[in-house]
């Protein structure tokens, strides 16, 4: 006996999409039910016409222009070096970004952390006065590396910001096709394997991140990144043709840790910071976190 | 404009000349209106959404890879303002919304329009508009670009920053929910056909 086709098929038929087109097409002159249902289809969607978009000037342009220009924030310059990194990851895509944009953070500390020049030795008398402001060894004084206004400090929080925020966003992807995938019937399977490939990509980037966030003091930070890296690794560990008991179970998990909510603000708050002028995009220690910040 | 103009004028907007931006700001104001007023459906979130993603956009343009193409990226980005304009709508008015779901969808049979109102495109369009405002955001975004702007669900699928198998069924949930809502009007319609 022939099989149906389902109304999702016959959709991507409809719009010239699918695999089978020629299947498709042989059963539906076959069978009066599917070609019932196709014509159903077909029908609804012929109602839903391109709405009539109403009339913009040659004008329109400049008017934009005039609205947003002085909203405009200042551009973030000296992507130069970014761009040669950039070329890079479009070779390795989405996989090679992530890991790449991590390492570069990491690189970026280290560097940070091995590249100080020894004191000249003017500079040693100085260090004998630990209350001298200028004294660089004072924590008031933004050429110490442990003050959060230092520039090398600031330039690498920006990094980390961003980086952490595209992290983010593209996990709060991955969660969602899993909260939104298709439910499995009791007695099937459904199959994760393309969202299972994306978190583990998305672990190794994620462990990185955690690390840098925790070095840098932004512990709320490494909290989200802590929940969302245990919910990705049950997501990987799961098996790919997944029940419906085992998706239920990890979306309640996902559920109960509130972790696309956390994931979104934290996303939020980082694009935020990003945005801010540069003391205010300083690490935050856990005495400067405002409550606000904490999702965790 | 040609090709090397347009690489030239992005240079120096990813430099933050602010002039450069301006030019992309005039060439392709329209079209991002367009797309934004297909996606929304509505006039005033359209213009809304014209401003967001061009700030967006501004604020992105460190980002932007200068071999790709800057009407596709800026594409994405107005299709995802959309999406983020029509969430925070429904979430201003998630009970009105579903509220005016539940009467469109169980509309009974008696209020099914008689062929001379099924006459008045007009009619049919309003009840169109009414059933798209029934879809989730990204439900509404996923068919648009489906529907309207003729996307595959590859392109859909890179444009919304969504797996391909959420793209799909956005899709499908999208088509569901349009046949039951406008099931009355198709049966109005076999009548009179």
């Amino acid at each position: 006996m022939t099989r149906h086709i389902s109304e999702d098929d016959l959709t991507l038929y409809y719009y010239g999409e699918g695999r089978r087109r020629a299947a498709v097409e042989r059963h539906l002159q076959a069978c009066e039910a599917c070609a019932s249902l196709y014509r159903s289809i077909a029908g609804t969607l012929a109602m839903v016409t391109a709405p009539d978009v109403p009339e913009r000037g040659d004008q329109y342009g400049l008017e934009i222009w005039q609205r947003i220009r002085h909203k405009l924030p200042e551009q973030v310059s000296g992507f130069g070096w970014f761009d040669g990194f950039a070329r890079f990851a479009e070779v390795t895509r989405f996989v090679g970004f992530a890991a790449a944009a991590a390492v570069l953070v990491v690189a970026a500390f280290v560097a940070g952390r091995t590249s100080r020049q020894p004191a000249p030795a003017s500079d040693v008398a100085r260090l004998e006065n630990p209350s001298n402001p200028s004294n660089p060894s004072n924590l008031a004084n933004p050429a110490n590396p442990a003050n959060p206004a230092n520039p090398s400090n600031v330039g690498r929080q920006r990094i980390l910001l961003t980086s952490v925020a595209d992290h983010l966003e593209r996990s709060e992807r991955v969660l969602t096709d899993i909260m939104n995938a298709p439910d499995v019937t009791p007695a099937g399977k459904g199959d994760i394997s393309a969202e299972q490939a994306w978190a583990e990509d998305l672990l190794t980037a994620g462990r990185l991140y955690r690390q840098d966030a925790v070095e840098a003091g932004e512990q709320s930070v490494a909290g989200v990144l802590d929940d969302l890296e245990r919910n990705l690794l049950e997501i990987v560990h799961s098996p790919s043709k997944i029940s419906a008991a085992d998706l239920e179970q990890i979306r309640r998990r996902i559920d109960a840790a509130a972790l696309l909510f956390k994931v979104r603000v934290m996303s939020d708050e980082l694009r935020r910071r990003e945005a801010a002028p540069a003391d205010r995009a300083t690490p935050r220690t856990p005495s400067s976190t405002s409550s606000s910040s904490k999702v965790s | 404009m040609d090709a090397t103009e347009t690489a030239a004028v992005l240079a120096r907007a990813r430099q933050g000349d602010s002039e450069a931006f301006r030019v992309l700001v005039e060439r392709h104001s329209r079209s991002v209106f367009r797309l934004a007023f297909r996606m929304t459906g509505n006039e005033q979130d359209a213009e809304d959404v014209v401003q967001e993603a061009f700030l967006r956009a501004y604020k992105q343009l460190g980002r932007f890879e200068s071999r790709a193409n800057f009407g596709t990226w800026l594409y994405r980005i107005v299709a995802n303002c959309s999406v983020d304009m029509m969430r925070a709508k429904h979430a201003r008015h998630d009970m009105t919304r579903s509220e005016s779901l539940d009467e469109a969808i169980e509309l009974p049979a008696h209020d099914a329009p008689g062929p001379e109102r099924l006459a008045q495109s007009a009619e049919i369009q309003a009840r169109v508009r009414a059933a798209l405002d029934g879809l989730s955001p990204l439900e509404r975004a996923a068919f648009t670009l489906r529907h309207h702007e003729g996307r595959s669900i590859d392109e859909i699928s890179r444009t919304l920053g969504l797996g391909t198998s959420a793209a799909k069924h956005s899709v499908f949930r999208a088509v569901k929910k349009l046949r039951v809502a406008l099931a009355p009007m198709q049966a109005a319609a076999g009548r009179t056909g």
